[in-house]
């Protein structure tokens, strides 16, 4: 049974589920199933409508994923990828128990750490973050490591990056295990030189 | 090709060609008068297409829009394995199969994570449960 909205527009008695509108958008749906939405969007106005909200949604989390704002760790598929569709990407990899000099210019658009690891011992890997004095100010709890073994991709924010004034940052891998508690993995310390000038105030 | 022999059945059927010696002449002339006709045509639009296209081209609807900060600091509280499926699918669209390969779970697993996260973020951006 159907009712309506008090705009007149009929209440649909089966809406199509969130997630399934946006496998829909992103074209991740079989061709049997993008055919029953297609048939579903042109007679319902409120899937259309809720279509309207999730294409807005994507669009943003697009614009957010590109913007290399969010700190994340990605795979190096990911990083070539970004690379080679012309995305100007910089990359520090400090040694395991060493450091880097490191800087961002303007027109970086992502901002990659790569730390070298042997994650073969470890069931579940923290990114611990901490400051010059070894303090740490985030902790990036069980971060996906899977299959890439050797290495750990972690997107720092460029947008942070940019207008971070000189300063030094240690991350720390560390496995961690619910009996035995953490062991240290691998640190790595990042010393960053403003080159571009900051947000005043922000010294 | 298609228009020709329509049209060269469509005068054979009513009678039009009645010598038939001069079929060959008939489908030639035809072929040239489709092409003729086509060129003028598609000239035609081209014209109208310069002076009148900027109009033609409706303005989107107004679409709802996102508050982008609010949307950063909900994507910061998913835990680590979301994030980093969300951020590698709208990247660059990367398949489940790109982004299982990379976190070592099943393709399955990716879209339960991907599932989960965009509940999340929607009821994060305000959706209703």
């Amino acid at each position: 049974m159907t009712s309506a909205y008090s705009d007149g527009r009929i209440a649909c008695p089966n809406p199509i589920e969130a997630a399934v509108l946006m496998e829909y958008w992103l074209g991740l749906l079989p061709a049997a199933a993008e055919e029953i939405v297609d048939e579903h969007l042109l007679s319902c106005d409120e899937c259309g409508d809720r279509l309207r909200e999730t294409i807005a949604l994507a669009e943003s989390l697009r614009a957010l994923a590109r913007s290399g704002s969010l700190q994340v760790v990605v795979g190096d598929q990911f990083v070539k990828h970004a690379a080679e569709t012309g995305r100007r990407v910089r990359e520090y990899a400090p040694p395991p128990g060493g450091g880097v000099q490191c800087t961002v210019a303007a027109d970086d658009d992502l901002l990659v750490a790569r730390l070298a690891v042997d994650l073969s011992t470890a069931a579940r890997v923290d990114l611990s973050w901490c400051d010059d004095l070894g303090v740490e100010f985030l902790r990036m709890s069980d971060i996906p490591v899977g299959n890439e073994t050797g290495t750990v991709l972690c997107q720092q924010s460029i947008t942070m990056a940019k207008a971070s004034p000189s300063n030094t940052l240690i991350a720390r891998l560390v496995a961690v295990d619910e009996t035995a508690g953490e062991r240290l993995l691998g640190e790595y310390a990042f010393h960053h030189t403003r080159t571009i000038p900051g947000p005043p105030g922000w010294e | 090709m298609q228009h020709v022999l329509l049209k060269v059945l469509e005068a054979l059927r009513t009678a039009r060609l009645r010598e038939s010696d001069k079929l060959a002449h008939f489908v030639l002339g035809t072929c040239r008068m489709t092409v003729l006709d086509l060129r003028r045509t598609s000239r035609r639009q081209e014209q109208l297409l310069t002076t009148f296209g900027g109009d033609l081209v409706p303005d989107p609807p107004p679409g709802p829009r996102l508050d982008d900060r609010q949307l950063a600091r909900c994507v910061q509280t998913l835990n680590e394995r979301e994030r980093s499926v969300v951020v590698m699918t709208f990247y660059d669209q990367q398949t489940a199969g790109e982004t299982a390969r990379f976190l070592g779970i099943s393709e399955a697993n990716v879209r339960v994570i991907r599932h989960r996260a965009l509940e999340q973020l929607r009821y994060c951006m305000g959706a209703k449960r």
